[in-house]
């Protein structure tokens, strides 16, 4: 199930909310006050809910996650345990989840690897179990967080299953660390303001998804699908895409904080605003935040950070960053190529004042023209789209071009407006509640006749 | 307070829309995409399995709404606003094409045998017959100069206002329609001396009024009628509708809104025909005009593009006068939702010329109210003379106009028939038999199998 289905929206979530409030009743009638877990039921219901809204695409993977909370419970257990048995468990646990993740993700790619090196390995088809790469990261997060001591191991397997499986997060995130939520786990509250702000986020992220980023990705499908370039339609189709996948992403995470907010859960921010960076460096500070940082507590610290062998534990990042997007060479050609102008920048513009605007113009280019390195599996098309980019195409450009730029005026100019921090100018402004409830009731309303009109919409970090 | 009344307005409206899609009836057909909408799926534990129930489910859901329609009718509205028009004068859309149906390659998925079945049709022919099927070339002055805009399904939208014109992109190469000249060619083989075959492949409205803008994203339908006409064999007829309709191209011989011709661009092609197979043909002064006004047709539901909607225009139809009377007889097939047939009824007597209300979409089907059957029109013409017009829903225009011309006019589709098509032939000593396609159905050899097909039921 996907946030912008209309099932979700006006069959599941509307259940979801109706059985969380009866759970509430229960958990206040039922248990009693003086009993330091006030959230049983209604950790109960949204375990059950999460459950569902899993199986609802992977019926069978779901006995897949089942198991590998089950074994991160376990191990968690044992990394609170004293004594040498720790490290033990901690690596068992952490080699386990990487297992996991390789065979359902990878291994098909790695026998294509060692095809391409003519030994003759049978690829396994195996299907990639939807938000695997998200949840064996979140159990890595809670096994490292209960080894260090950031957080007590959950002895209830049930809130455990509760924080991995929580549908708000579970399959295109953010990252939820463990520690993030786990003093909230048993109890939480849940003001008025926290659920008008959470039901606020929630509908702008279905905004960006249903009405900006939707229409975007006909743009760039356009352009972009049939590998037939002209230049300029290449790079409109780029533009096109390079808006989608922020919206389309950071629309997911909106949804996502919104809904944990309404639960009593402050995850942190996934996204600020990566279209006003003024580097690479700075980008990634920006975009996908759980994952870089995820990336940089978990791995290039203990690996040693800039203290020991600091070029080496750049490229292990850079070239783990672009394979946790997809078992594919571009994506990891997509990491290093950022870890490579992460590096420059190091010795270079990091260095030296330049004009920002200088630097915006230069991160941006940058950062387009990654996307097309990530849009393309397929490196002939990768190689003919960078070959019409720079004007090497059958065609300068035809009325197709002119015609996506006016027909769709006005949803470019949102779109970069959409990509500025135009929230923040208003969120002190007077009365925004009025201005939030208009705001709100046309995203709804316009959401509902756009998605009856669509017949197809996933989210694009689905795939990850 | 500002908080609260946020969340009792939205809280309102979510709840709203999750009552209408929950508890009001579901709509079962989309009047405006022209289709049934998806069914509640039957449950089985192997689709429970993989996924596919709860996939079905969503797309029920989502596909079923209650007043679709409207939120669809919305929808393009909102689409709509995003655009802006900085010429002022006129634009052109441009819906992306579809072109991934595997029948639409210059072969397509022909089965080895009937390719073989076909093959030996392959007859030389001669070259002054050829060049009398030269299509005459044309070149638009109507429309040449608009500006163009894409929507959906391959689709170009041409003008603005009221005289928005929808226009189908097509993809067929110069190489392509050869099976649909061989499978005419082999009805003659069988049919022999005592019948006349006629092949008429109708253009479609795109070849008249694609502007210079798009052109490169259509190809040329005057090459593929060419290379049908240049392997058809010297014993059938070509009939050239093309150059006809180019003499008339600023006529309204094309709906605007609908991917048909118009009644009017049927009755020139019909004349045709009739001068070809010289019978007697009646001007329009033995007809009746009648209008549906409000008319939109499917290129709304296709393109999703409003300004279609915006641009009602008339469908204006010609029904014979008291000169000529005429009954009509009907077997009705019934089919399934994949369209195979599953029944059919036996004839009964029924009206040629159906009537629809003033803005009724589906205007289209005032002859003999559609294409799943076979028709019979005995008319008082008395000259020995009885045709057959295999077609496609763009050969429907066609009959009611051959009244005057022959004494018998039967109708058959290339996609509902069942019986033996030579039994048929000789059972109705039918004299005259005319393929009557559209060039996108022309050019794909899944029409010409189908034909195949007739001859072996």
């Amino acid at each position: 199930m996907v946030f912008s289905d209309l099932f979700f929206l006006f069959a599941f979530l509307p259940a979801f909310i109706l059985a969380y409030l009866a759970a509430g009743y229960a958990d206040r009638k039922l248990f009693s006050p003086l009993d330091d877990h006030k959230f049983k039921a209604r950790n109960l219901v949204t375990v059950i809910f999460s459950l569902i809204f899993y199986a609802w695409g992977e019926p069978v993977y779901v006995f897949l996650m089942l198991f590998c909370v089950f074994v991160n419970y376990l191990a968690g257990l044992g990394i609170e345990g004293s004594g040498k048995h720790r490290k033990l468990a901690l690596v068992l646990g952490i080699t386990l989840n990487l297992l996991i993740l390789c065979t359902f993700k990878y291994l098909g790619f790695f026998a294509e690897i060692l095809n391409g090196f003519g030994l003759s390995v049978a690829a396994p088809k195996i299907a990639l179990p939807i938000g695997i790469s998200f949840y064996t990261f979140q159990s890595l997060s809670y096994l490292v967080d209960v080894y260090r001591g950031q957080s007590p191991a959950q002895r209830r397997f049930w809130d455990l299953l509760f924080y991995i499986s929580m549908f708000p997060q579970l399959i295109a995130g953010p990252i939820v660390r463990y520690q993030t939520i786990s003093a909230n786990i048993k109890n939480r509250t849940v003001t008025t303001e926290d659920f008008a702000e959470g039901a606020y986020r929630f509908l702008l992220g279905l905004g960006k998804k249903v009405i900006l980023a939707n229409q975007l990705s006909e743009i760039s499908d356009r352009f972009l699908a049939d590998g037939n370039f002209s230049t300029a339609g290449s790079w409109i189709g780029l533009l096109a895409f390079t808006f989608q996948i922020y919206f389309d992403f950071s629309g997911y995470s909106d949804m996502a904080i919104g809904m944990g907010r309404c639960l009593g859960f402050r995850f942190n921010e996934n996204f600020d605003h990566p279209y006003t960076c003024n580097s690479i460096t700075d980008f990634w500070r920006r975009w996908h935040i759980s994952l870089g940082t995820f990336f940089r507590d978990y791995l290039y610290i203990p690996l040693g950070g800039n203290r020991r062998h600091q070029a080496l534990n750049i490229l292990i990042v850079w070239f783990l960053t672009g394979m946790w997007h997809g078992a594919s060479w571009n994506f990891i050609l997509w990491g290093l190529y950022f870890g490579v102008i992460v590096t420059i920048e190091k010795y270079t513009i990091l260095k030296y004042k330049i004009p920002s605007f200088i630097l915006h113009i230069y991160s941006l280019i940058l950062v387009v023209l990654g996307w097309g390195i990530f849009y393309f599996d397929d490196f002939g098309k990768l190689g003919s789209l960078f070959s019409a980019l720079f004007g090497n195409a059958q065609s300068a450009s035809d009325f197709t071009s002119w015609a996506a730029l006016t027909n769709n005026f006005w949803l470019w100019i949102a779109a970069i407006t959409f990509s500025l921090p135009v929230r923040k100018l208003f969120k002190n402004a007077r009365g925004k509640w009025i201005y939030r409830t208009v705001i709100s009731l046309l995203i709804l309303f316009c959401s509902v006749a756009l998605l009856i009109g669509a017949t197809n919409n996933p989210f694009l970090y689905f795939r990850f | 307070m500002g908080k609260k009344l946020f969340i009792v307005l939205v809280g309102l409206l979510f709840g709203g829309f999750t009552v209408l899609f929950n508890f009001f009836p579901r709509s079962t057909v989309s009047e405006l995409e022209k289709r049934d909408l998806a069914k509640f799926p039957t449950y089985s534990g192997e689709k429970l399995a993989d996924g596919s129930f709860a996939k079905e489910i969503s797309l029920w859901f989502s596909d079923s709404e209650p007043y679709r329609d409207f939120f669809i009718s919305m929808s393009m509205g909102l689409k709509d606003l995003i655009r802006v028009n900085f010429s002022k004068e006129s634009s052109l859309t441009f819906h992306a094409p579809d072109m991934t149906d595997n029948d639409y390659s210059p072969t397509g998925d022909f089965g080895e045998d009937e390719a073989d079945e076909l093959m030996s049709e392959q007859t030389p022919v001669d070259e002054e017959t050829t060049e009398n099927r030269k299509l005459e070339e044309y070149q638009n002055k109507i429309t040449a100069q608009e500006n163009a805009k894409i929507a959906n399904a391959g689709i170009i939208i041409v003008g603005s206002g009221e005289n928005t014109r929808a226009i189908m992109a097509y993809a067929g190469d110069s190489t392509g329609g050869v099976k649909f000249a061989e499978v005419a060619n082999k009805y003659k083989r069988i049919l022999g001396d005592s019948v006349n075959v006629y092949c008429m492949v109708i253009p479609t409205s795109t070849e008249f009024y694609c502007p210079d803008a798009a052109k490169k994203r259509t190809k040329s339908q005057r090459a593929t009628i060419n290379n049908i006409f240049a392997n058809l064999s010297d014993s059938v007829t070509a009939v050239d509708v093309y150059t006809t309709l180019a003499h008339h191209a600023e006529e309204d011989i094309y709906l605007r809104t609908d991917h048909h011709w118009s009644p009017l661009g049927a009755f020139y092609a019909a004349r045709r025909f009739a001068k070809v197979a010289k019978v007697p043909f009646a001007d329009t002064t033995s007809y009746i005009r009648k209008v549906v006004k409000r008319y939109v047709g499917s290129m709304y539901g296709y393109s999703k593009d409003i300004s279609i909607k915006k641009a009602p225009e008339d469908f204006v139809f010609y029904v014979p006068d008291s000169t000529v009377t005429y009954t009509t007889t009907y077997v009705n097939y019934t089919v399934d939702e994949n369209y195979k047939v599953t029944n059919e009824s036996a004839p009964y007597k029924g009206k040629y010329f159906f009537d629809y209300k003033d803005g009724s979409g589906a205007a289209y089907c005032t002859f003999m109210g559609g294409d799943m059957k076979i028709t019979k029109v005995e008319t008082s013409t008395d000259n020995h003379r009885r045709v057959l017009v295999l077609k496609d829903s763009f050969g429907n225009a066609i009959p009611g106009y051959l009244f005057f011309s022959f004494e018998e006019v039967h109708v058959v589709d290339y996609r509902y028939f069942t019986r033996n098509i030579v039994d048929y032939i000789k059972e109705n000593k039918i004299t005259d038999v005319l393929f009557a396609n559209n060039i996108f159905s022309a050019y794909m050899p899944g029409t010409a199998r189908r034909y195949l097909k007739f001859l072996r039921n």
